[in-house]
């Protein structure tokens, strides 16, 4: 340690500046944990052993114990709260003073104890915490006493609240907020929104005791000419009846995006008539549509191996359609890679060869299929071709596909309001299993339903704000908001599987959304720098030397890595926000008082909505790229 | 020799011009004795291609049949392909442009040709001088001096005319302390820590060799630095292998016997061949956009430039740490002291000094610390990464300054007055340029050759009134505090706006800077009616 500064003074931070993450040490190997680390063992011992069992018994309550965020500098944990449903962990750590981890119990995926009472060893006794938010926590406690048995039972009973038939937290949250976030989305104002019903589309109350379609939303929009019988026969004839519906209609070239399941085609090519016709009435209820193209989300291997348990693909019978596959993989391979992207994040960020680990987790490659298949949807659509979106059951890649490639379609699903209507839509009424792929209050962590399908489009929602700075409404927090309450269940925005079991238990009465906590703040979630443009299709480039690692979302919680609270960026930026606001007052009470005058504003970077018809720079890059 | 020995057909029509996000287009391409322009020729079009025969650095033909193509390469990675008729038209106009732009004669060079008229040579050329510099920091001048011993260059020939040094050093021994240092470069003052009076010195390697000689004076000019302070870093950019091989060469260290105040901390940073291979090796990475099985990570990997950028942000921040957390002074060098050593003293300038983030303080920090400190431009510049000469002393460590710079301005985006529009002018300038702002490798060169009398200053034209605007930052919000950059991996990014620039999204996003720079402005100037 010799010929080196000593280091660490002071705060590690210069107060409010300290951005994506503040330096811990500019020398490659840290000394700093070690020394921190035989101070701990040493105050450690001073803590009177009951205060530990007290603990679990009675919480609120001080505690003091080591936490050690495994690889990262050591933490000393001082106290900890139970506050509803969530943990706040209070730790000091000698170089950054003290630290808040806030854990929601929702957030917990496994707890495990860890050593036995023979262990030896620093810290080799304890509890192992995993999180789905890719965060571990790792506690030392003190073997003497079996101190930890009254905390691992609290945890693992109210992290796990179904596996122990206790009600989940978003049913014992009594927060109010000014708005009622249940009533963002309403199936029919959207429809309405859309232009629908037309001539060529009718609405469809077949569904409404979820006897056709148990997964699907009660109000479905199909073709005109079709009837509720047509709409049984072709219900027989698609996995778990989830027929081809419509989704989203464009509003001058009328073409459509449909969603459903893979047909049941099985070993022996069964053919449905019912179900070309319906298909080719899909077609046909477009002028301009030739050929309707069927984009199934899967490889091709995947689609053949399917018949073998009945399932399958659109075949050649299908005349009037083209078949493209998109080459996205399944959940379990989304979720391995997610997993091995956590491992190289946390936690240890891998260092010496960090591109190519990240390249080997293979994330950015998923989400670039992802990213790709949409735009060829988008594409499609706009180039006036109707388009089909099918995976195998139709809820995890034909939902991100569908949101994606709507997304890009139509500006009003990149506003604050309009985003929250799009999940609502394409995720939650269409029923993406988020119980099952989140996990919700279960305790199974190596469940083989769970899969990070959700997080995969949030990311790829980022990537198209990140190429489009001005394009969205909302910011990056709202994004992080989204993923952190989607596990936190404080709301019952994400619980359950679909609408008819979300109607089963009073969901709606008896939870509040995450729209209410947001639409009660808005100012947090917006970006001062959008601007509306109406009309435009967004093509986003999906190619790798352009996509980047969401490292706000993925690498937050490495503790070499954090970052403040509150940074100066989004305080800046809310300052722009109010001088925005600002901006918009001065300029009505300019013309309203110059109105004969006609004042001009010098350029065209109005961020009004009534305003969006002048030509902005953007606008003449909006068709950035040739999709593939 | 006159330009026009070397331009045999000037003029071709019917030219087809391919370049990076427009369309095809069929004009007439004139070369001239620094420039190629092409002017389209089609109804109601009158677009221009103007281009600096300086920016080329690498041109390939091909010929098939009576007509060639010539694909450009340009320096500022932009790459342009010209369809020409006619076999002989073709040969010439390559032959033309091989030679001219790399001419070796500085004094031909283009910047003693552009006489724009809202510029005059009579304006002072440049921001400042060391004379200005030193008279403008008061709290220097109790112990510290302005010695005018290099006035004629013959002390050191890199440095400029005057330096600022200790007070109680007398000239004739900085004299003898030039004589042990490489090319001359002894310890001279290059910042000032305001907060608690510690400095950055910096200097090339002792000249120790094989036999560890010393020099009394060498090691009084470096006490005198740290006066009665405890202790004073010597920050080495070589590794502690690299330095004791040195000394087989004639160079070497500061032993700790005869400097016993001054604690050495090694990092080695590369610098030379190594960079300008991690440079080359990189945009290959960029350019190849071949679909399937890509490797993209890998290939950005195996450049190793971002470990050259993490290197280079993580020594500064070492620097900065010795002087603004720890309290104590230090002296940076490798070995001659032009290359990394500027490049991490700069650094560590905009990490801890507010005055050299801000747009004119970051221009003045590199006038002092490159052009008058003697960064060997012309030898580095020479050639960047598409050129298939044999290199010499090329080396892309402005080029690396300027990605750390951009990793600063991401990590901080309100902290620094300027936008990355001005880094991206910057890394173009540096290698092609309109003015004489980055000739030569030193200021007796500069002088000899009279640039500061015959060219103009770039560092003035970028800060007249619309530059200045188009340059600035709109988020910027000055700040006293030093801002420490993350040099983790996952913090440093890939310069999209640079290595990828000529593709669309880049393109896009530049406009969108724009955009929002001009809509800022705006709900300023309507706020506040």
């Amino acid at each position: 340690m010799q010929g080196r500064p000593k280091l660490f003074k002071g705060p590690l931070s210069d107060g409010r500046y300290k951005p994506l993450g503040c330096p811990v040490n500019y020398l490659p190997h840290c000394t700093g944990a070690i020394e921190v680390h035989s101070i701990l063992l040493e105050e450690c011992s001073k803590i009177p052993m009951n205060t530990l069992l007290n603990l679990a018994h009675s919480l609120p309550r001080r505690v003091e114990a080591v936490v050690a965020a495994k690889g990262g500098p050591m933490l000393y944990l001082t106290q900890w709260i139970k506050n509803g449903m969530s943990l706040k962990f209070i730790c000091e750590s000698r170089q950054e003073g003290p630290v808040v981890l806030d854990v929601p119990l929702g957030v917990i995926s496994r707890v495990e104890k860890m050593g036995g009472a023979s262990s030896r060893g620093e810290n080799s006794y304890g509890l192992d915490i995993t999180c789905k938010d890719m965060r571990n926590l790792r506690f030392a406690l003190k073997q003497e006493g079996h101190s930890r048995r009254g905390i691992f039972d609290m945890l693992f009973r109210y992290a796990f609240p179904l596996s122990h038939g206790l009600a989940l937290f978003a049913y014992l949250n009594q927060e109010k907020f000014a708005e009622n976030g249940w009533n963002v989305y309403k199936a029919m104002e959207e429809f309405r929104r859309q232009g629908l019903p037309n001539n060529k589309w009718r609405m469809t109350f077949i569904n409404n005791r979820y006897e056709l379609c148990d997964t699907y939303p009660n109000l479905l929009a199909v073709p005109f000419k079709c009837t509720e019988d047509d709409l049984r026969k072709v219900a027989a004839f698609r996995s778990r009846g989830r027929i081809p519906v419509l989704s989203w209609i464009h509003r001058e070239n009328q073409a459509v995006i449909v969603r459903c399941s893979q047909p049941l085609v099985g070993m022996s090519g069964k053919r449905n008539k019912d179900d070309e016709r319906y298909l080719d009435l899909i077609r046909e209820a477009n002028d301009t549509t030739k050929k309707l193209t069927i984009y199934d989300a899967r490889p091709n291997v995947n689609a053949v191996a399917n018949k073998a348990t009945g399932g399958g693909y659109e075949g050649d019978e299908y005349v009037n359609a083209e078949l493209v596959f998109l080459d996205i993989q399944n959940i379990h391979v989304m979720r391995e890679s997610l997993k091995k992207l956590k491992d190289i994040v946390y936690p240890n960020v891998e260092e010496s060869h960090w591109l190519s680990s990240l390249e080997s987790t293979h994330w950015l490659e998923h989400i670039k299929l992802v990213l790709s298949g949409a735009i060829q949807v988008a594409d499609k659509v706009s180039s006036g071709n109707s388009v089909l979106v099918h995976c195998s059951d139709g809820w995890d890649r034909t939902a991100q596909l569908t949101s994606l490639a709507m997304l890009m379609l139509d500006s009003h699903y990149r506003t604050l309001r309009g985003f929250q209507v799009l999940i609502e839509k394409e995720w939650i009424s269409f029923g993406h299993k988020f119980a099952s792929r989140i996990g919700h209050g279960d305790k199974n962590h190596a469940d083989q339903d769970r899969s990070p399908i959700f997080v995969q489009f949030i990311d790829c929602v980022w990537q198209m704000t990140k190429q489009f700075p001005t394009a969205f409404e909302f910011n990056e927090h709202l994004l992080l908001s989204i993923l952190d309450h989607l596990y936190s269940c404080r709301f019952g925005t994400f619980l359950y599987n679909c609408e008819n079991a979300r109607d089963q238990h009073d969901l709606r009465t008896k939870t509040t959304s995450l729209w209410s906590l947001v639409n009660s703040k808005m100012d947090l979630y917006l970006n001062p720098f959008y601007t509306p443009e109406s009309g435009q299709v967004l093509y986003p480039v999906a190619s790798m030397r352009h996509l980047e690692l969401w490292v706000n979302y993925y690498i937050r919680w490495n503790p070499r890595i954090r970052h403040q609270q509150q940074s100066p960026v989004e305080q800046r930026y809310k300052e722009l926000l109010a001088l925005r606001e600002e901006y918009l007052k001065k300029l009505e009470q300019l013309q309203l008082s110059d109105s004969s005058s006609s004042y001009q504003l010098t350029n065209s970077t109005t961020p009004n909505t009534t305003s969006s018809t002048a030509s902005t720079p953007s606008q003449q890059y909006t068709h950035l790229q040739t999709p593939l | 020799m006159e330009f026009s020995d070397h331009i045999k057909t000037a003029n071709v029509e019917d030219v087809v011009l391919r370049q990076p996000l427009h369309p095809p287009s069929r004009g007439t391409l004139c070369i001239t004795g620094h420039h190629l322009l092409f002017s389209e020729r089609e109804e109601g079009s009158s677009q221009q291609v103007l281009l600096l025969l300086r920016n080329i650095d690498a041109i390939e033909k091909r010929m098939s049949g009576s007509s060639g193509t010539i694909t450009i390469k340009c320096k500022d990675l932009r790459v342009l392909q010209l369809d020409i008729p006619g076999m002989e038209q073709c040969l010439n106009i390559s032959r033309s442009i091989e030679t001219l732009s790399c001419l070796d004669n500085v004094s031909e060079m283009y910047p003693f040709f552009y006489r724009p008229t809202d510029l005059s040579l009579q304006d002072q050329w440049g921001l400042s001088t060391p004379e200005k510099h030193y008279t403008q920091m008061k709290e220097l001048h109790e112990r510290w001096r302005l010695s005018s011993v290099n006035k004629s260059y013959s002390v050191c020939p890199s440095y400029p005319p005057a330096v600022i040094v200790p007070n109680c050093i007398d000239d004739e021994t900085l004299k003898k302390v030039a004589k042990f240092r490489q090319g001359g470069r002894f310890p001279v003052l290059c910042y000032y820590h305001r907060k608690n009076g510690m400095v950055i010195m910096r200097s090339s390697q002792p000249l120790t060799g094989a036999n560890r000689k010393r020099c009394k004076e060498d090691e009084l000019l470096l006490q005198a630095v740290i006066e009665d302070s405890d202790k004073g870093f010597i920050i080495d950019t070589r590794s502690s292998q690299q330095v004791h091989q040195a000394r087989m060469t004639g160079g070497g260290f500061e032993s700790k016997s005869f400097y016993n105040c001054w604690k050495r901390l090694h990092r080695q940073m590369e610098r030379g061949k190594a960079l300008q291979e991690s440079l080359i090796k990189l945009v290959e990475a960029c350019s190849d956009e071949s679909h399937n099985v890509d490797r993209w990570l890998s290939k950005l990997e195996n450049s190793k430039w971002l470990s050259h950028v993490q290197t280079a942000l993580s020594t500064a921040g070492l620097l900065a740490e010795c002087v603004e957390r720890d309290g104590h002074s230090a002296l940076v060098h490798g070995y001659e002291g032009t290359d990394c050593s500027l490049l991490i003293c700069t650094l560590a300038q905009l990490i801890m000094d507010p005055f050299c983030r801000t747009l004119e303080g970051f221009l003045a920090l590199l006038e002092r610390e490159w052009v008058q400190a003697g960064h060997p431009f012309q030898q580095r510049c020479a050639h960047s990464a598409y050129s298939h000469a044999r290199f010499q002393q090329e080396s892309p460590v402005f080029l690396l300054l300027l990605d750390c710079v951009w990793q600063l301005w991401r990590q901080f985006p309100l902290a620094l007055g300027f936008s990355e529009a001005l880094l991206l002018r910057l890394a173009n300038e540096v290698y092609a340029s309109d003015y004489g702002t980055f000739l030569c490798n030193n200021d007796q060169e500069r002088c000899a050759l009279g640039v500061k009398d015959r060219t103009h200053c770039l560092f003035r034209a970028l800060l007249r009134p619309a530059e200045r605007d188009y340059y600035s930052n709109p988020l910027y919000e000055p700040t006293e505090l030093a801002i420490w950059p993350s040099v983790h991996p996952q913090s440093l990014q890939l310069w999209r706006g640079f290595f990828l620039r000529w593709t669309q999204l880049t393109h896009h996003l530049e406009a969108v800077q724009e955009e929002i720079r001009s809509m800022v402005i705006e709900w300023g100037r309507v706020a506040q009616r």
